[in-house]
C-alpha cells in the first residue's frame, strides 16, 4: 500500500488563500479534528508523531469554503525539526485562522505551545480536548479563566466522541476574514515555559479523579514487571489471532468461495466465448489471471492483511506501542537504534512504505537508514507473512517459528552492521508516554477501512500485472528458457525443483509472489520450503518499496538495498540448503 | 536502629547533590540543574530548573522514567546520563 498519509510537498499550498490551520503537540488529537472537521479520512494513533507531513482538506463555515490544513504535531516552533520547520513555514504563510488543539492532561506543555503561536498575530480558536481523560486523572480545568489568561476563546471538546464540535465552528465562525482586523497578542514577558506553568497551575482545578483500570494497566505495563511478561503475551495473542484467524477465514470462507464459486463461474464464462489457445489460457490457464489472481490475493493474502491490521490498529490506537518501546529500548540500544524505532518497525510488517516514510520521526539520517534498511532485509510484510503461513502450513508449525527466528536475526544483524559502517550517530530514545486507552469504535472502524480501501488500491494492480508476467512466460515458453540460464543457482545451489525461477522473477514486483509460486509446486520438501521461504524473506524489496526509497532517499539508496537484499538472500538461502544438505 | 537510619540519612544527603539523571535514586522528586541542548528534551520541558520525579531505571542500558508536570517520559540512557539534578 502506498501511504496512511498523504504527502505532498507543494510549494502552491503556502500561497493558498483562506487557510485555517490546525496545530498542537503531537497525539493530542489534530487528526481526528481533521477528519471531523473535513470529513476526510486521516489515519490517527495514540502515539506521537503519526503526522509527519501536512495534510489538507476543504471545511466549510458559514456557508464559505475553507482550506483546513492538518500541520504536523510540533512541542515547539523552534523549527528543531522537520515537522518543526513545516509548522513555521505554514505560521508564516499567511492563515485566515489557528484552530490549536490542547491536551488537557498535560497542559502546561500545551499552553506554552499555544502561548509561542501567538507571536505570529493570527486568530487563534483553542480546542481543549481530552477533557474527560484529565477528568479521570484528577484534573478540571477552568475553561473561562484559561480564555482570559490566553487571550483568545477555548472551547473544552472529546474529539473522538464529536463532542465541543459545534461550539468550535461557532467561535470559529466569528473570526473576521477581513486581514486589517488582526488581533495583537501582547508579547509574553519572560520566559514562556515560566508563563505556561503559571497559567496551567491557575486554571487547574484538581478534583476526586478515580483511575480507571486501563489507567492501572497502562502504569503496571511500564514497569519491567508485570511489563514485559504482559508486553510478550499481547505480541504472541496478536500473532495467534492473526495466523489461526487468518487460517480459519481462509478455510472457511475464501477458500471456498474462490474455488468453488468465483474461479469456476470465470472459467465457464471465458470458455463459452473464447477459443482455445494462449489468450483462453492467459486468463483461466494454470496461471490464468482469474485463477491465479483469485487464489493467490483473495484466498492467500487478504485474509491476513485483513487480520493484521485489526490487531496492529487496535495495538497503535491503544497506546500498546510506546510501552513496548521503552521496555524494549535497552536491546534496541545495544544493536545501535533506540526503543522508539521499534514502532516503525513493527509497522513493516505490515507492509515495507509506510515504515519507510514513517521512519521520518527519526531525530538522524543515520537512523533512518537502519530502520528502513532492517524493514527492507528482514521484515515480510503481511502479504508476504500470508504467503509463508500457507507454504509452511502443508509442513511444520517449527518452520515458521525458525523463519521468525531467521527474520529476527537478519534484523540485528543489519542493523548491528549499519550502526557501526554508517557514520554519524543515532539520538537516544526521548518518549512520551500516552494514556493507555480503549480504541474509539468509529475512529478505528475508519481507519481499517482506509487500510484495506488502501491495500486493495494499491496492491492490485502490482499483484495482476505481477500475475499476468506469470502467465505470459508460462504460456509462451519464455520460462522454460530462463530457467535453463538459472538452473545452477535455483536448483543446483539452492536445491530447488526449476519451476522456482518463476518466484524469483515475480519476487522483483511483489514480495508475496516470491512465495506464492511455490505453493504450486507438488512434492516439495520441507527443507525446499523452508529454503525458498528464506530466499523470499531476504530478497528484493517490492517495486512500491524501491520507489519510495528512492523518493525518500535516493536512487544510490534504492539501487544498494536492491543488490545486497538480493545477493544475501541467495548467499544466506544457499548455505542453508548447502549445509542441511551434509546432515541429510 | 539508629545505624540504619544514620545509612537512609547519608543516602538523602547523597542526593541533594548533584548527580546524573540516570544514576539518581528511582521514586524522588528533583530539580534539572543542567540539560543537553536538544530540542525534544527542551520542547517537553526538561529545561534547567525544571522539577521532575523519576520513577524508574530500566536495567541493560535502558531508559530513565520520569514524570514531569502531569506527563510521563521515558529517556534514553545517553541523555539520562547528562541531565544532571539535584534532590
Amino acid at each position: 500500500m502506498a501511504s496512511c498519509h498523504e504527502i505532498l510537498e507543494d510549494a502552491a499550498i503556502f500561497e493558498k488563500e483562506n487557510k485555517i490551520l490546525l496545530m498542537g503537540n503531537p497525539n493530542v488529537g489534530k487528526s481526528v479534528f481533521f477528519s471531523q472537521l473535513t470529513g476526510l479520512q486521516v489515519v490517527s494513533s495514540n502515539y506521537a508523531g503519526t503526522t509527519v507531513t501536512y495534510t489538507e482538506g476543504t471545511m466549510e463555515l458559514g456557508g464559505k469554503q475553507y482550506t483546513l490544513i492538518d500541520v504536523p504535531g510540533t512541542y515547539s516552533l523552534e523549527a528543531v525539526s522537520e515537522a518543526e520547520a513545516v509548522a513555521v513555514r505554514f505560521m508564516e504563510s499567511n492563515p485566515l485562522a489557528v484552530l490549536c488543539v490542547l491536551d488537557s492532561t498535560n497542559l502546561e506543555r500545551n499552553i506554552k505551545l499555544g502561548l509561542e503561536l501567538q507571536r505570529f498575530n493570527v486568530p487563534i480558536v483553542y480546542a481543549l480536548n481530552l477533557v474527560d481523560v484529565a477528568q479521570r486523572h484528577g484534573v478540571q480545568i477552568d475553561v473561562a479563566k484559561l480564555s482570559r489568561a490566553l487571550g483568545a476563546p477555548v472551547v473544552p471538546t472529546v474529539a473522538v466522541k464529536g463532542e465541543g464540535f459545534q461550539n468550535l465552528l461557532a467561535e470559529l465562525e466569528k473570526i473576521p476574514s477581513e486581514p486589517g482586523l488582526r488581533p495583537k497578542f501582547p508579547p509574553v514577558q519572560g520566559d514562556l515555559w515560566t508563563r505556561a506553568k503559571e497559567i496551567a497551575s491557575q486554571v487547574r482545578v484538581n478534583v476526586s479523579g478515580e483511575l480507571s483500570f486501563l489507567d492501572r494497566l497502562g502504569e503496571a505495563m511500564l514497569k519491567p514487571w508485570p511489563g514485559i511478561p504482559i508486553a510478550l503475551l499481547v505480541i504472541l495473542a496478536s500473532l495467534g489471532a492473526i495466523v489461526g484467524g487468518g487460517k480459519a477465514l481462509r478455510a472457511v470462507l475464501l477458500l471456498p468461495l474462490v474455488n468453488n464459486v468465483l474461479v469456476p463461474f470465470f472459467k465457464a464464462l471465458f470458455a463459452s466465448f473464447i477459443p482455445e489457445g494462449i489468450f483462453l489460457n492467459v486468463l483461466v490457464g494454470e496461471y490464468g489471471v482469474f485463477v491465479i489472481g483469485f487464489e493467490w490475493i483473495i484466498a492467500l493474502i487478504l485474509p491476513y492483511v485483513f487480520l493484521f491490521y485489526v490487531v496492529f490498529s487496535f495495538l497503535e490506537d491503544s497506546g500498546f506501542l510506546p510501552r513496548l518501546s521503552v521496555l524494549f529500548d535497552g536491546i534496541m540500544r545495544k544493536l545501535g537504534v533506540q526503543g522508539g524505532s521499534m514502532i516503525t518497525i513493527m509497522m513493516g510488517y505490515g507492509c515495507a512504505v509506510p515504515a519507510i516514510i514513517g521512519s521520518r520521526t527519526a531525530t538522524t539520517k543515520k537512523e533512518r537508514l537502519i530502520i528502513s534498511a532492517a524493514v527492507c532485509f528482514g521484515v515480510p510484510c503481511i502479504s508476504q507473512t500470508g504467503a509463508l503461513i500457507s507454504l509452511f502450513a502443508n509442513f511444520s508449525p517449527l518452520l515458521l517459528v525458525l523463519m521468525l527466528l531467521l527474520s529476527l536475526a537478519v534484523m540485528a544483524t543489519v542493523a548491528l552492521v549499519l550502526s557501526r559502517v554508517i557514520k554519524g550517530d543515532v539520538d537516544p530514545m526521548v518518549i512520551e508516554i500516552p494514556n493507555l486507552l480503549m480504541p474509539n469504535g468509529k475512529a478505528y472502524g475508519k481507519k481499517l477501512m482506509l487500510r484495506m480501501r488502501g491495500f486493495l488500491v494499491d496492491a492490485e494492480g502490482p499483484m495482476l500485472l505481477s500475475i499476468l508476467i506469470a502467465a505470459g512466460l508460462k504460456e509462451t515458453g519464455l520460462l522454460d528458457m530462463v530457467a535453463v540460464h538459472l538452473e545452477p543457482i535455483v536448483s543446483g545451489w539452492l536445491g530447488l525443483p526449476k519451476d522456482a525461477v518463476i518466484a524469483l522473477i515475480l519476487g522483483i514486483v511483489r514480495r508475496e509472489m516470491a512465495v506464492a509460486p511455490l505453493l504450486a509446486i507438488q512434492g516439495l520438501t520441507a527443507l525446499q520450503a523452508f529454503v525458498g521461504g528464506t530466499v523470499a524473506l531476504l530478497y528484493l524489496p517490492c517495486l512500491s518499496v524501491f520507489g519510495i526509497l528512492a523518493k525518500e532517499f535516493n536512487a544510490k539508496v534504492a539501487v544498494a538495498i536492491g543488490v545486497s537484499t538480493a545477493i544475501s538472500a541467495l548467499l544466506v538461502a544457499g548455505i542453508i540448503n548447502q549445509v542441511a544438505q551434509l546432515f541429510i | 536502629m539508629l545505624a540504619r537510619r544514620k545509612i537512609i540519612n547519608r543516602k538523602q544527603s547523597s542526593n541533594s547533590k548533584n548527580c546524573c539523571l540516570y544514576y539518581a535514586k528511582d521514586g524522588q522528586q528533583y530539580i534539572v540543574t543542567q540539560a543537553p541542548q536538544v530540542g525534544i528534551l527542551k520542547s517537553l520541558g526538561i529545561v534547567e530548573n525544571a522539577v521532575i520525579q523519576k520513577q524508574l531505571t530500566y536495567r541493560m542500558g535502558g531508559p530513565v522514567l520520569l514524570r514531569i508536570d502531569s506527563c510521563e517520559i521515558a529517556i534514553g540512557k545517553d541523555f539520562a546520563e547528562k541531565i544532571m539534578v539535584r534532590g
